[in-house]
């Protein structure tokens, strides 16, 4: 599995979001989107997820012009998880994940003992069997959102794509997230807001008013250089005597 | 990777398997519906034996010689029966056209006559006709269609103008400027009648505004019943796509809908049955909100079951609204839109107060 962008760049009323970004997914890397709040990291991850067509550039996904590709082509290589997507309906968390097998039924080729068993599955996956039937309503934000994960993997995609999935969880939700998702060991591109949870990440790419800072390792790029010309913050690395691991203070 | 590689190729014995479990429902519902325009028969002011009933229906159908009364004969062939048939044609597409359009709004108060559409309909109808427009080379259903589309756009731009873009505003919006193309367009539509010189040709205001069933014979049956089916079966085509709605429109695209393309079919679909019903029985109101709600109520939330089942509710209960209209006040038939409007205001009121779907 190959995702590519070339040279993408987004316009909007004569704005423009996102200039000539161009970026290689590694296959079965963990890779994070980071930046300020409008630095076009959204954006860029809607191009990739095929969303949103590229005002200049374009995406590849195995070599082939996303442009080009069906709706259905694409989903069945690639799922997409957005930061809150919500619903009055009264369905139960089962049927949300249910959503996910549409790349892969038809008319014709309707639901099958399989489609159960894989979203039984991808339930176990992130560990909602047990909520499985509870009303959509009754789930915590936590839950919704590994719910749609489920939702995603029951699309057996090969890559994941993840617009901000922890903002507004609270911090064990966060947490959980995060691991669940490094746990499923698929190639993964999360826009993220932590910089503590980037330092998780195979490679980050930093936007910076919609343009590529950098792209590499957390350790490489998240220096005291950068932070203080990227997020305008000033910070530091402290080692946790736990385990040894790096992570970040901040200071204004 | 494709566990199901088979997708594209269905097996026989699946489909074979589908369509052995489909025709238990399918039956059901089709027998419902027979029932329920067989009562519209038999039910009426003058009453007429039920023995009438068969022999007519008998010699009609099966080429029988028995003997009628001519007259009680034909005022259940061509009035009668056309009439539940064409009221059952037009309930299930009102209500399936409210099934789509709640799903693909996610509104759930979105139905063609809320949003002005039925409005929008009788308006290009009347053009075409009473107005003259086109010099007579559009026809009354085309006027309808393209009034329907008109409608739709206005509201859904005046809405988005509005800021109703994003889902948890949009509900009031559009509603709002559903309510505000409604009045402009039933304004157009009484205009353009009082206006024009022949008038007394033309269907009446009331017709347009309210609905009515009276002036239905079989060349509307004609037109009511392949229309129906041929809506029905697109909208059941993509029930699994209305599904992935749920989400809005981006979690659909990233489950493989092309999300453009299957709002423009469906859209064009609803537009076409809404323009169809109104311009053979006027616009009637609140069906498309009523019965999808108490549809969902009683089967769930897919669309797989809804979409039937909301077919099969619509269908008997506008029979029966159609029913009540005739007997309710004797001697007078009352606008059948008056009927569905007494139900479905109500209704209408619940699903505000309630603020959310069933």
């Amino acid at each position: 599995m190959s995702l590519r962008g070339e040279n993408l760049s987004w316009k909007t009323r004569g704005k423009i979001i996102v200039e000539n970004v161009s970026l290689d997914v590694r296959h079965g890397e963990f890779l994070g989107l980071v930046g300020s709040n409008g630095s076009g990291k959204s954006t860029l991850l809607r191009m990739l997820a095929g969303l949103r067509s590229p005002s200049s550039g374009a995406v590849f996904l195995n070599a082939e012009p996303m442009a080009l590709m069906k709706r259905r082509d694409i989903a069945r290589q690639m799922a997409f998880v957005e930061q809150q997507a919500d619903t009055d309906d009264a369905i139960t968390a089962r049927t949300a994940v249910h959503v996910g097998r549409t790349p892969w039924l038809s008319p014709l080729s309707p639901w099958s003992a399989s489609d159960d068993r894989i979203v039984q599955d991808a339930l176990a996956a992130v560990d909602m069997i047990h909520k499985a039937n509870q009303p959509w309503n009754t789930l915590s934000g936590g839950e919704k959102q590994r719910v749609h994960i489920a939702r995603a993997l029951a699309q057996q995609p090969e890559t994941l794509l993840l617009d901000e999935p922890t903002n507004h969880l609270d911090i064990r939700h966060q947490i959980g997230i995060l691991d669940l998702l490094h746990r499923l060991g698929k190639t993964t591109v999360i826009a993220l807001h932590d910089l503590n949870h980037a330092m998780m990440c195979d490679r980050i790419a930093i936007m910076k008013d919609g343009r590529l800072w950098d792209i590499g390792t957390p350790d490489d790029l998240l220096t005291k250089e950068t932070l203080r010309a990227v997020f305008d913050i000033h910070g530091h690395f402290v080692t946790d005597p736990t385990d040894g691991s790096r992570f970040l203070r901040f200071a204004a | 990777m494709a566990s199901k590689a088979d997708v594209d190729m269905p097996d026989l014995n699946d489909l074979g398997k589908r369509v052995r479990s489909l025709s238990g429902p399918v039956c059901g519902g089709a027998l419902i519906v027979c029932a329920a325009v067989l009562c519209g028969v038999v039910i009426g002011e003058t009453s007429i034996g039920f023995d009438v009933v068969l022999k007519t229906l008998s010699n009609n159908f099966l080429g029988t010689a028995l003997s009628v009364d001519p007259i009680e004969s034909g005022l259940l062939w061509n009035y009668r029966l056309t009439r539940a048939i064409v009221a059952a044609c037009c309930g299930a597409g009102l209500a399936i056209s409210g099934v789509v359009l709640q799903a693909l709004l996610r509104n759930a108060l979105a139905e063609p006559y809320l949003l002005g559409i039925s409005a929008g309909a009788s308006t290009g109808a009347v053009l075409a006709t009473v107005a003259g427009l086109g010099g007579g080379a559009i026809s009354l259903s085309a006027g309808a269609f393209a009034g329907a589309l008109t409608a739709f756009g206005l509201v859904v731009t005046l809405a988005h103008f509005a800021g109703g873009s994003t889902a948890k505003h949009g509900s009031v919006q559009i509603v709002l400027a559903g309510i505000a193309g409604s009045q402009l367009f039933n304004a157009l539509t009484a205009f353009i009648i009082a206006k024009s010189a022949n008038a007394e040709q033309a269907k009446g205001i009331m017709f347009w505004l309210m609905g009515n069933l009276s002036g239905v014979r079989w060349p509307d049956v004609q037109v009511a019943a392949p229309v129906v089916i041929l809506g029905f079966i697109i909208i059941v085509w993509h029930a699994r796509y209305l599904d992935a709605f749920t989400f809005g429109t981006d979690a659909a695209a990233s489950v493989g809908v092309p999300v453009r393309r299957v709002q423009a079919v469906l859209i064009l679909t609803t537009a076409l049955l809404t323009a169809a019903m109104v311009s053979i029985v006027g616009s009637i109101g609140f069906v498309g909100l009523v019965i999808p709600h108490m549809a969902r109520f009683l089967v769930g939330h897919s669309h797989g079951r809804l979409i039937p089942a909301a077919a099969v509710f619509g269908a008997v209960f506008l029979v029966f609204a159609d029913i009540a209209s005739r007997i309710l006040i004797p001697g007078q038939v009352l606008p059948i839109g008056v009927i569905t409007a007494l139900i479905g205001a109500p209704t209408f009121a619940l699903i505000l107060i309630r603020g959310q779907r069933t």
